[in-house]
């Protein structure tokens, strides 16, 4: 069962790597956004993944959940500062 | 300068989710000696509560329920409650933030005594962190035209 989530965890960096080249490449700033936030949120998943693994899936929660948290809070602030100057 | 959007979703989600935001904090610092986070981790939570606010509803709003100047108070507060437990435990006979110590004060025994110490410590730390980063924030955010709590004093 380790095993399969441990495949899982791997799979999810892989695609990190896809959402990075977005975030890094990506035409225009709101996509690049988009891959950002994209990244944030398959970390979750992956803190989650780590949380099954060793057995401590209450600690790993807390931090997911805080990590989701500042996620969302800097996407929006991001959206917000682009808003604001104008580029994109 | 951070105007005052009219977008209904962000508007509205943040409505909703600032509560959450704000027992969560509370969550985390309480269990801080329990399970991760704290004090500090705490702090930043609410302090983010704080940001979203800005973000949302822009400043004239925010202000109204903490100003720059309630900020500085409010940390300044904050490391008094740190450095006050500890320099009572200091008065009581122990060393600096023995916890074990405050037990003289309090009807519990010292075990229960370091606990209940390392919460308000906690909680300390937790609202000068949240007074600090919020400062910061609205310092950065501004581009330093940073607007006075009262512009009458100008």
């Amino acid at each position: 069962m380790i095993d399969f989530f441990l495949i899982l965890s791997v799979g999810m960096c892989v695609l990190v790597l896809f959402c990075l080249y977005r975030g890094t490449f990506g035409p225009g700033v709101l996509n690049r956004a988009a891959g950002i936030s994209a990244i944030g949120t398959k970390t979750l998943i992956i803190l989650l993944l780590m949380g099954v693994i060793y057995d401590r899936i209450d600690m790993f929660i807390d931090i997911s959940m805080a990590y989701a948290l500042l996620n969302f809070i800097g996407t929006v602030v991001l959206a917000k500062y682009i808003e604001t100057t104008g580029e994109a | 300068m951070i105007r005052d959007s009219q977008d209904v979703i962000v508007k509205t989600l943040s409505r909703l989710l600032v509560p959450f935001m704000v027992i969560y904090a509370l969550y985390v610092i309480m269990h801080g000696h329990h399970s991760p986070g704290g004090g500090f981790q705490g702090g930043v939570i609410l302090a983010a509560g704080f940001v979203l606010l800005v973000v949302s509803h822009g400043l004239e709003q925010t202000r109204k329920r903490l100003s720059a100047k309630a900020a500085g108070v409010l940390s300044s507060i904050g490391v008094f409650i740190y450095a006050g437990i500890g320099a009572l435990c200091l008065l009581l006979g122990g060393n600096y933030l023995d916890y074990g110590k405050l037990s003289k004060l309090l009807p519990v025994v010292p075990a229960e005594a370091r606990s209940l110490g390392i919460l308000g410590v906690e909680i300390g730390v937790a609202l000068a962190v949240m007074a600090v980063m919020f400062t910061i924030f609205l310092v950065i955010f501004t581009v330093g035209e940073f607007p006075e709590d009262d512009r009458s004093e100008k």
